[in-house]
Order: structure tokens, then sequence, then C-alpha cells
């Protein structure tokens, strides 16, 4: 337990919250390069403050608890429980980060890709980073509930103002799946609500006090709520058309932040409150997983569109996380929690990569795209880099995480050993679309058309974290281990 | 000072003024300012008076004896009911601007509210018919306000404006009638109209009386069902809202239809303890079939009027759940009173803001919302605010008072019930989503921003404040609407 006087949770949600609706009155002033340039500094502040608070839980070794408690404040008087209650554990400590880390590279990566109606751009653009950060640091279900509603409004308007052709097809598809899903997990938590003594919607208060049978109900409708989101099998239709249609810049949020808002509610709901049924029906979560790490994989395989096929990639890594979590070994959880924060980097530079190749060559075909190396040398590199890091190479800490939840699954059962394929296809899909647009000769004649400096370093910046972690992966796994360690402890006690 | 009195006071003999105005001095741009001014001042000091004895209200006390009680439940209702008044009569200054009979209009405006402000305090079953009847008859007449026409573009209008009116009046005649015939049921079998009496007398029934009762609970419900818009007495709702002009569209949604409520919540509640009637299970397929029909039939409308008509309808269902757990869940009473506040504001928000478009561009129909946010940000930003409100969006008011119902049905033993809505919540984001994805992302077809109507701008502004603050700060009215609650239920402790 760190002793904190300074509410640093607080400041990190509301901080780009207020600062995206203070926006207008800075457009009004600076203009837009000023909005930018705001934009961006909240960005970096966001990063210090969670760079600080991570260090801070790192330093203490005390993953496995809540640090910098806010609360428990009530937020209505008249009904008991709805309280306004932050905390930052090993989970939650890992997705902040990189959620900072995101949201300073995205509005770097937008300052060129988004040309229109910039100030209502930045302006959701911070709201989502404040609820966001809500999602991973509530420890109040109703304010969590809370944070997860205001997350989508931001990106329905992303994906319909500012996607693609089909955008309002995908804006209203991506509303309607994930609201859909949240109804049920907010019904799940009303019941859980009903169910305790005294009656309350704090996690801590509510760990071990849940009947068998309302964990098996609820393990369920979290289930639908949360897999969504990680958009699992058979609930992903959603996904493919939202980060297709998304602009690159949203595709990274959607792909790095918004699917690990499932994972995390499944690590912190279904382990840390449901263990009874988690531990009785995993197997039934972790065939999910590997139906879906199969079915992204081979779906990827025939995909023609480079971004469609990062989508499915997406998919494919996402199962990986679920498989790790239902596992209920310590290395399964944390290779889980150390999968999300890997994945977040690799498909956020191979995102922004297609969103480059379509503003260069005018198309997303795999097919068509001839010659990169040629016309585009620094762009090459990096999407030889970025799908070395997407396909789990081992100078990648993306290697590393789905390592531990194959070593997970096989401490399960040997048999799960099977998902060690998983890989190969991967690697297979992803050489495949580099020997056809990077290493083929050129059609026409050449037009040398690259990426700017400022770019290159963005998005050489998005491996960083790979590689640190890859050299030092004790920066992750001594913040998650003794997380894991007490969900694992959860799990075996009960079955 | 009795203030239910005072406020019946002040807005009769307001309308009294302004009629009589109109017959002594005629229609003249002086006499329609001053009744203009003079509605909207007593309006205001009706809601001023309403909100401080609120705040100051400790118990019930009987007004006139037996017959009007000044208690918190009256305070809340009325207070919703001014609120609403006044933002249509706000919005009338630009919207009703220079049509015939304006005076009249205003006249008739504070009538109706008087009769909701009546129906708030009434706890006799004939003050609540004759208030029933004083809301009921200026509204027949609003409704069908258009019924002229000078010139072909308005033909359509006063077409539309006369079968709702006529619709309206056809069905509102019969549920009164149908719902004088259940009080007289209920008056035969308690030998009082008085609820108080006729509650004491319910508990000990005879049981050879009970299929007395349940033809007098069925009436009741049929008859209050035609201004609660459940289903299968809700036919005339889309008709009406489209044919009326949207500011009483909105007054009839959010106003008459809560006041509805108050009186079936007074009137009902004394069915409960005859056990053979399960009235929560009949309230609760009720509330079923309403949310599921006016949020299925909401997704195929064509214009807006239509469309809110329906979603109308849906909320009502969410409303009911309230009363279905009346006697099992201290929360049902809260979220009903809490989401009648809510849907009152957010519903009047977005009428009116219809009401602006269809003022500025003589549209209604859903494509002409394309691109809206360039024509009119204002008040595309503010439908937007209400719209997401009505779909239980967080952390605006239409979201808590929607958990605190469906927790109630939880509670209340209803699981699938709060399902059955949770889902219809999912269903109304595809079309309440769908305005504001015209508004913000399809593309206009004129790009030039025009001057939104002043006085409907300063209504919707101030009403998505409402939505936001409460819905930030929910404590705001949770605080006296649980109290408002327990000092109701009090006086029922024989509730099962």
């Amino acid at each position: 337990m760190t002793d904190i006087n300074f509410p640093i949770i607080s400041l990190l949600i509301f901080l780009p919250i207020v600062g995206g609706i203070s926006i207008y009155f800075v457009n009004k002033i600076l203009g837009t390069r000023g909005v930018k340039l705001y934009a961006l500094l909240i960005g970096l502040i966001e990063l210090a403050l969670s760079l600080y608070a991570y260090y801070i839980i790192l330093n203490g070794n005390s993953g496995a608890e809540y640090n910098f408690i806010e609360g428990p404040y009530p937020w209505i008087n008249s009904i008991q429980g709805i309280d306004y209650y932050l905390g930052m554990d090993g989970l939650s400590a890992p997705l902040v980060l990189i959620s900072s880390i995101l949201s300073v590279l995205v509005i770097l990566g937008s300052w060129d890709l988004i040309k229109e109606r910039n100030v209502l751009y930045y302006s959701l653009l911070l709201i989502f980073v404040g609820a966001i950060m809500g999602v991973f640091t509530s420890l109040n279900m109703i304010l969590f509930y809370v944070f997860w509603d205001v997350v989508l409004i931001p990106m329905f308007l992303f994906i319909g103002i500012w996607g693609g052709p089909r955008k309002k097809y995908a804006a209203m598809k991506f509303l309607l799946f994930t609201f859909a899903g949240s109804v049920l997990m907010l019904l799940a938590f009303i019941m859980i609500y009903f169910a305790a003594t005294p009656h309350t919607f704090n996690i801590p208060e509510l760990m071990g006090q849940i009947p068998y049978d309302l964990q098996v109900l609820a393990c369920f409708m979290f289930f639908i709520g949360f897999g969504v989101k990680l958009a699992i099998v058979p609930f992903h239709t959603w996904l493919p058309d939202a980060h297709v249609e998304a602009p690159a810049p949203i595709s990274v949020f959607l792909a790095g932040l918004l699917l690990k808002m499932g994972g995390y509610g499944f690590i912190r709901f279904n382990l840390g409150l449901l263990p009874e049924a988690s531990a009785a029906y995993a197997w039934f979560f972790i065939s999910v997983g590997i139906i879906t790490m199969f079915y992204g994989a081979i779906v990827a395989l025939r995909q023609t569109d480079l971004k469609r096929m990062i989508a499915f990639t997406s998919i494919n890594h996402m199962g990986f996380v679920l498989l790790g979590a239902f596992t209920g070994t310590v290395f399964g959880i944390s290779g889980a929690v150390f999968q999300m924060f890997t994945h977040a980097g690799a498909i956020g530079i191979m995102f922004m990569l297609s969103g480059y190749v379509h503003e260069f060559t005018g198309t997303r075909d795999i097919n068509v795209i001839k010659g990169l190396k040629f016309s585009s040398p620094r762009l090459a590199t990096l999407l030889v880099f970025g799908s070395m890091a997407a396909m789990a190479i081992p100078i990648f800490s993306t290697f590393l995480s789905e390592f531990m939840v194959i070593v997970g699954a096989i401490q399960v059962n040997p048999q799960y050993a099977v998902i060690a394929v998983i890989p190969v296809i991967t690697v297979s899909y992803f050489l495949w679309m580099i020997k056809r647009t990077v290493t083929s000769t050129p059609v026409k004649s050449v037009v040398k058309h690259d990426l700017n400096n400022l770019s290159t370093v963005a998005l050489c910046l998005y491996l960083l974290p790979l590689l640190l972690t890859l050299i030092a992966p004790w920066l992750i796994l001594e913040m998650v281990d003794p997380l894991s360690h007490l969900y694992v402890e959860l799990l075996n006690g009960s079955s | 000072m009795d203030i239910a009195l005072t406020l019946i006071g002040l807005l009769g003999g307001t309308a009294l003024l302004i009629y009589a105005v109109d017959v002594v001095l005629g229609s003249r741009i002086q006499t329609i300012n001053f009744a203009r001014t003079i509605t909207n001042i007593s309006l205001f000091t009706a809601l001023i008076i309403a909100v401080l004895s609120l705040l100051n209200v400790i118990s019930s006390e009987n007004s006139v004896p037996n017959l009007i009680r000044n208690d918190g439940l009256g305070f809340f209702f009325s207070i919703v009911v001014l609120l609403i008044s006044l933002f249509v009569s706000i919005s009338s200054f630009d919207y009703i601007r220079k049509e015939r009979n304006e005076l009249v209009y205003y006249s008739l405006l504070l009538f109706t509210t008087l009769g909701m402000v009546g129906l708030s305090f009434a706890v006799d079953l004939l003050v609540i018919f004759i208030a029933w009847e004083l809301m009921s008859l200026p509204t027949f007449i609003l409704v069908g306000f258009r019924k002229n026409y000078k010139n072909a573009s308005q033909y359509n209008d006063a077409i539309l404006s006369n079968e709702g009116a006529v619709k309206y009046f056809i069905l509102g005649a019969l549920s009164s009638a149908i719902l004088l015939y259940g009080i007289s049921i209920i008056f035969g079998l308690t030998g009082s109209t008085n609820l108080d009496y006729a509650m004491n007398s319910m508990i000990n029934i005879d049981s050879n009386n009970v299929p007395l009762a349940i033809l007098g609970t069925v009436f009741l419900i049929a008859g209050f069902g035609l201004k609660l818009s459940i289903v299968p007495f809700h036919m005339w709702i889309p008709d009406a809202y489209e044919g009326a002009p949207i500011t009483i569209g909105a007054l009839l949604s959010s106003a008459t239809k809560k006041v509805g409520f108050v009186a079936a919540i007074r009137s009902l509640i004394i069915i409960f303890p005859i056990v053979e009637i399960n009235l929560s299970m009949i309230l609760a397929i009720i509330a079923l079939f309403t949310m599921t029909l006016g949020n299925i039939a909401a997704l195929t409308q064509k214009t807006i009027t239509r469309m809110l008509a329906y979603s109308s309808i849906a909320q009502a269902g969410y409303l009911l759940i309230g009363l279905v757990v009346l006697p099992t869940s201290s929360l049902g009473l809260v979220g009903l009173l809490y989401h009648s506040f809510n849907h009152a504001v957010m519903q009047a928000s977005a009428f009116l803001a219809a009401a602006a478009v269809s003022y500025k561009l003589s549209k209604t129909s859903l494509n002409s919302y394309e691109g809206l946010a360039k024509i009119m940000p204002i008040t595309s930003f503010c439908l937007a605010i209400s719209l997401l409100a009505l779909a239980g969006f967080p952390p605006l008011s239409g979201f808590w008072s929607k958990v605190i119902l469906f927790a109630s049905a939880v509670d209340g033993g209803y699981m699938w019930l709060a399902l059955a809505g949770l889902v219809n919540t999912v269903v109304s984001v595809g079309y309440y989503g769908l305005i504001v994805k015209r508004m913000y992302m399809d593309d206009p077809s004129e790009k030039k921003p025009i001057a939104e109507p002043k006085s409907i701008i300063s209504v919707l502004i101030f009403a998505t404040i409402i939505i936001i603050v409460t819905g930030l700060v929910p404590n705001i009215l949770l605080d006296h609407i649980t109290i408002i609650s327990n000092d109701f239920l009090s006086n029922y402790p024989a509730l099962p």
C-alpha cells in the first residue's frame, strides 16, 4: 500500500475529460494548431502521471492490492453502495500505462491523417482517453458501467464521422453490438448487488459474497457483455467492420484499448468476483478462446484487404487473452495481461501503417500493392518490423506473452498444446502479405512517397515498449504476478 | 397558506383572465403580448411556489379534507407539470406566433395545466375524475388547433390535425366513461370515493365481491390507460402527436402522461391488498407489451413526431415497472418518480427541438434531419443529448432512473421484466442512435447555418443543463424523491 495524498487517478480521468470539453475555448484563442498541441500536452501529462503511478506500484511491489485508493464517497445518498471509488492494482496499472502511451501516439498519428472537424475530433479523443482510464480504475460496478458506456459515444462518432465508405453502417453496428453486451452486464451487476449483504456495488466488498448459482448466471452474462468487447467468436462480427471503416488512428484505439476493456472485465469480474463459477466452467471459456484463435487466424489468411487482415489478427490475439485468463495458472493470467499490453503496441503500429499505405498507394488491397520496398523504404521496413511484432518473433515481447499463455494452457491440459499451431498460421499470413506487398517487383515506374521524419519516429515509438519488455519482462511481470497468484488462489481454493 | 388551492386559484384565474381579455378586447398585438407574459409569469410563480413547498414539506396534510391533500407526491408532480408547461409556453412564443386564436391557445394551456395540478393533489375518486376531465378537454381542442388551412401547403397539416383531434376526442370520451364506470364500481364495493376509506374496505373485502373488484380494476386500468399510453390503449397517440402542434405533443407526452401516473398510483394502490387479483402480474404483462410494441414500432417510423410518440409509449412501459413492484420494493416508487421527471424533461426537450426544426425548415420527416448539425448546431446538440438520455446512456439523467427502475424489478422479483426492459433499451438505441447518426454523420442538403428560434433554443439549453446536471449529481432530486416516496408509502402499511 502506498501512501499518497494527491488524487492521481481522478486526475488521470478528469484531466482529459475537462481538457476535451474546454478545447472549444482553446480553438477560439489558438486555432487548430493550438488544439493539436493542447491535446498532445494533455496526453504527455497523462503519460507522466501513469508512468509515475506505475513506478510507485512496481517499486512498492504492491500489485496484488489496490493503490492510490480514492473513496468510497457516496455518489447517491439514498441508495447505498453506489460510490465514487477508484484504485489501481497490478491489473489496472499496465493497462493504464498502455492507454496513456497509445493516446500520445494516436494524437501524433492523427496530426496529418485527420483533416476535417479537428476540434470535435480532439475533444472526443480526450474524452475517450479519460473514460478509458475510468474503466480500468473503477472499483464500483456502477461507476465502471458509467465509464464503460461513456467510451461508446466518442467511438460511435469517430467511426461514423471520420470513417471510410461504409462508416455509417459500421458505426451503428458497433453501437448496437456493444450496447447490447453492456446492458446484460448491467443486469448481472444489479443481480449481484441484491445478493450481497449489505447491498453494495463495490468490488472489494463483494469478493467471496456471491452464492454459486448466481455466480454461474452472472458468469455467462458477463461472458456476453465482455465477449462482445473482446470480440470473441461468435460476438466478433462488429469488429472487422468497425476496424476497417474507422480512420487509422482510431483503429489503434479500437484494437489497442477498446478490446482490452473486455479482457480487463473477464479478469477483474469473472476471475475476481466469480471464482467458483469461473473454475467450474473454465473448460467452456477455454474452448471458446481456442475457437476464437483458430477462427481469427484462418480467416485472416484469406483476407485481401490489409486492414481487414489486421483486424482478424486482433480476434486471433484476443483469443489468447481469454484462454490465458481461464487457465487459472499464474503463467496464463500473467500472460493474458502481458498479451493485452504487447498486443496494443503491435497492433497499433500495424493499423497506423495500413493507414499510411492507404494514403500513399490509394488502396489497401494486398494483391494490388506492389514493391513497397522501392517506393517507400521506411514504410516497408516498419511494416516488416510491425509484422514481426504481431507474429510474435522473439525480438519483441509479443513472443513472451504468447509463450506464457501457451505454457499456462499446457500446464492445465497437455492437449491444449494444439494452440502452438496458431503462431504458425499467423507467421504464414504475415509473411505472405510481406511477400506480396513489400518484396514484390513494382509494376509501374516507381514513385517515391515515404513517411516523413515525425511519423517515422512516432511509429518507432510503438515498438519501443515491446523491445523494452522483451529485455526486461520483469517490468510487467513483477507488477502482474502478485495479482495472478492471488487469483490462482481464489480459483483453486474454491474448486 | 394552502398551497394546492393557491396554485389552482392562480392558474385558473389567469386562464379566465386571458379568456376575458380575448372576449372583451379581441386579439391584437398588445393583448397577445399580455397573454404570453402573464401566462409565463403565472406558470413561473406557480412553479416557484411548488418547489419551495416541496423543500419545506415535512408530512402530508389535508387541504380540503378527504378531497385534496398537500403531500410530497402532489408537489412533485405539480413541479413536473408546471416545468413542462412553462417550457411549452415559452417555446410557443416562436412556434405559435401569428396563428389564429393565439390568446385561446394560452388560455387553454393554462386550463389543462390547472387540471393536471389538481389531479396531482386529488385523493378522492370524484375529484380525480373532475380534474381528469379538466385536463383532457382543453387538450382535445389544442390537438386540433391547426384545423384550418390557408393554402395548399397547410392542407396536409390540417387534415392530420383534424384526424388526430377527432380520434383523440372519441377515445378520450370513451375512456372517461369507462373510468367513471370503474369509479362507480369501486364506490359500490367500498361505500366511499375517498381513497383512504376505500383502501380500508378493500383490505377486508368479501370474497363474493372479488369478481366485481376485478371488473372495477379492469375499468380503472382501461380508463387511466388511455392517458398513460399503455398497450392496448395507445392507438390515438401517434396520430394525435403527429397532428397536434409539436409543442402540444411535448405537453401531452411529458406532462399529461405523468399526472396520469399519479392518478394511477393513488387509485390502483387500493387494489393491491386484494390477493385474488394479482395486479402486479397484470401490470407487468401490460408493461412488457407496452415497451416492446413501442420500441419495435418506433423503429419503422418516417417522421420524428411519430417516432417520439412510439418512444413515449415505450417509456410508459418502463414507468409501469415502478407500479408493478410498488408493494414489493421500496425502489419502485423512487424509480417511477425519478423517471417521470427525467422522461418529462428529456421528451419535452426532444419534442421542442423537433418543433424548432419544423418551425424553421417546415419539415418533420426523419430524412430532413440529415446533416442538421451543420445547419442548426445548438438544436442538434440538445436533441442529441436528449435522445442519448432517453436511450439511457450514462452519465445523463435517464440512465439513473432506468437503472433504479430495473433494479427495483430485480428487487421485487421480476427478473424477466428487468431483462425485457434492458433488451428493449438496446432496441431503442436503434432509432435514437439513427437520428444522432443522421444529424452528425450524413451530409446536409444545404450547408448554410440558419438562425435558430431564440425562445425554443433557450428552453432547450435549460433542459439540456437539467439533463446533464441531474445525471452527474443525481442527489439533487433523489434525496427529495426518497423522502416523498417513504412518506407516501408510510400511509399504506397494509401493503402486502
